[in-house]
């Protein structure tokens, strides 16, 4: 394990050096986006106090913002959101381990891979997230059911994408290695396992999407508490300002997350970016 | 002088090609030894099987008088392509050799960080290889070859992506280094030029099916400058070699142009 945690120290080393550039073209990447959503915010405001004019249809963005400021008063806002980043991130944080692991497994063993990849990729085409009615019947309507659907959408991306990465290592690479008689234990720890950490990565970024899209929709099959609940009652009682703020969480929490990731990307596999 | 490499009856076959055939000959300890041919004759498979990364079909390699089976730190292998890791630095890539072998102490660290300075690299050691020019990677690409401080060095190359200029450079730097420490070197170019600048002798290979044609020695004073490859002399002896592999190389661009 310490020469696991040593190829990390150097990739996390590799990323200290950033190139300068960037930082000076950011304020002009930021210019066009924030113009860009503004916009689109006003028009969104104008359509719906001018031309929808009706509250059950579309809410305006300053009716979500109050009333996402009244939900965060109350606690309500808090309570579902805590409730939903513990299913995310529980399911998140079991799913990146197990499709790591079987990714690994499926790279090291050709019999592995025979015996999984028609499940993996079925399972990965299949909308799963149906699924979740079922899996509410089996765990109720607790966390766990979410749980189990974030799993199943955030497995497969992660087990895929190990296992390419593992896969694709550069026959160039590790022939060099060889020629200095490196064991396989070695060109797996100082060759394929460094190069496979942007692919996971990659398969970790696409499991936010598929993993939040899993809570909300599997809250709204049945659940006590989470931001799918809340959106799901908002619409029972016709409150589109709240089932926007729902929503509009859910999309900041999206898009915060990913970002979050863009960094990390950025620190640990510098290499990658040019 | 003592004998270091041997090679008896060497053959290697793919499937139906017969890419090396009947290969004999001895390279003595400090030698530099270079090998052309033309494209396809198996230079780089006859590299490869002395470094021990490819099984021989028949004959035998051996290396101070032991039969050569498998890769070992007698032996360090400058690629073609440089094969550096992107994720690590010019010292990390430097060192990975003695990293494999399983002792990096401060006595290594100390040697690597020498040979970076000896291949013109000081300064650079935390520079990851996206930030270093072709020339500056092929430095780095020997300096990880010689880290090992190999008995013999097995170069495949080294020089062919990189421009003239920068090309003229490395050689002479290459002598300036082979000379610090005067290993055996087994080095394959497609530079006539190169090959007469660099060798002690020259290996000329055929092809179909690859085998030895000649060995050339090449008596020129050493050290040699630069200013050598204008001479007469030195002039007869790429035309020496040229003439050797011209039908053979005509050959092959032929083929591959089909
Ligand atoms: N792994 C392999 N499998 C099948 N054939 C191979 C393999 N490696 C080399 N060959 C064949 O063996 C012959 C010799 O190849 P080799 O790469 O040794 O030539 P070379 O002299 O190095 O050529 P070049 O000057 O173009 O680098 C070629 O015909 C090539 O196609
Ligand atoms: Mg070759």
């Amino acid at each position: 394990m310490s020469q696991l945690s040593d190829g990390q120290a150097e990739v996390v080393q590799g990323g200290v050096q950033s190139r300068p550039a960037s930082g000076m073209r950011l304020p002009r990447l930021y210019l066009a986006g924030v113009v860009s959503v503004l916009g689109g915010l006003l028009l969104w405001e104008v359509v719906s106090r001018f031309l929808v004019a009706n509250a059950l249809f579309l809410a305006a963005p300053s009716q979500i913002f109050s009333a996402i400021l009244a939900l965060a008063k109350s606690g309500e806002l808090w309570r579902h959101m805590s409730i939903s980043a513990i299913e995310f991130a529980l399911g998140y944080a079991i799913a990146s381990v197990l499709g790591v692991m079987i990714g690994f497994a499926m790279a090291e063993s050709a019999t592995m891979k025979r015996a999984l990849q028609p499940w993996v990729s079925g399972l990965y085409a299949t909308p799963t997230i149906a699924l979740a009615p079922l899996f509410i019947l089996w765990l109720g309507i607790g966390i766990w059911s979410k749980v189990l659907v974030v799993i199943f959408l955030v497995l497969f991306p992660v087990t895929i994408n190990t296992e390419a990465g593992l896969r694709t290592t550069s026959e160039r690479l590790i022939e060099m290695l060889r020629s200095f008689g490196a064991s396989p234990r070695q060109i797996f720890f100082k060759v394929s396992l460094p190069s496979a950490v942007p692919f996971i990565l990659a398969g970790l970024k696409l499991g936010i999407g598929r993993g939040l899209i899993g809570v909300v929709v599997a809250e709204l099959f049945g659940s006590r508490a989470g931001l799918g609940r809340l959106i799901a009652q908002s619409a029972d009682a016709f409150n589109m300002p709240e089932l926007f703020a729902g929503v509009i969480v859910l999309a900041v929490a999206g898009i915060m997350l990913t970002a979050g990731f863009g960094w990390l990307e950025n620190r640990l596999v510098p290499w990658t970016k040019d | 002088m003592a004998r270091k490499l041997q090679v008896s009856h060497l053959g290697k076959t793919f499937g139906e090609l017969r890419a090396l055939q009947d290969i004999n000959l001895a390279v003595e300890r400090g030698e530099f030894i270079a090998l052309v041919g033309p494209s396809g004759c198996g230079k780089t498979t006859f590299l490869r099987i002395v470094a021990g990364l490819e099984p021989a079909s028949s004959g035998e390699v051996t290396l101070d008088g032991r039969a050569v089976r498998s890769p070992g730190a007698d032996r360090g292998f400058v690629f073609q392509s440089d094969n550096l890791l992107p994720w690590r630095t010019v010292f990390a890539n430097a060192i990975i050799g003695r990293e494999v072998a399983g002792h990096v102490g401060p006595a290594e660290r100390q040697r690597t960080m020498e040979l970076l300075k000896l291949v013109g690299l000081e300064g650079f050691e935390h520079y990851h290889p996206r930030q270093l020019s072709g020339g500056m990677r092929q430095r780095v690409n020997l300096a990880r070859a010689l880290a090992i401080d190999p008995q013999i060095l097995l170069m495949d190359e080294p020089f062919s992506s990189l421009d003239a200029q920068t090309r003229e450079i490395m050689q002479t730097e290459l002598m300036r280094i082979w000379e610090t420490g005067r290993k055996t070197v087994l080095f394959v170019t497609h530079q006539i030029d190169e090959a007469v600048f660099l060798a002690d002798r020259v290996f000329v290979f055929a092809r179909r099916p690859g085998r030895l044609r000649e060995n050339v020695a090449i008596e020129l004073p050493r050290p040699r400058a630069l200013a050598i490859k204008r001479t007469a002399e030195f002039v007869r002896y790429v035309d020496h070699i040229w003439r050797l592999i011209e039908d053979d190389v005509r050959a092959s661009v032929i083929e591959e142009k089909v």
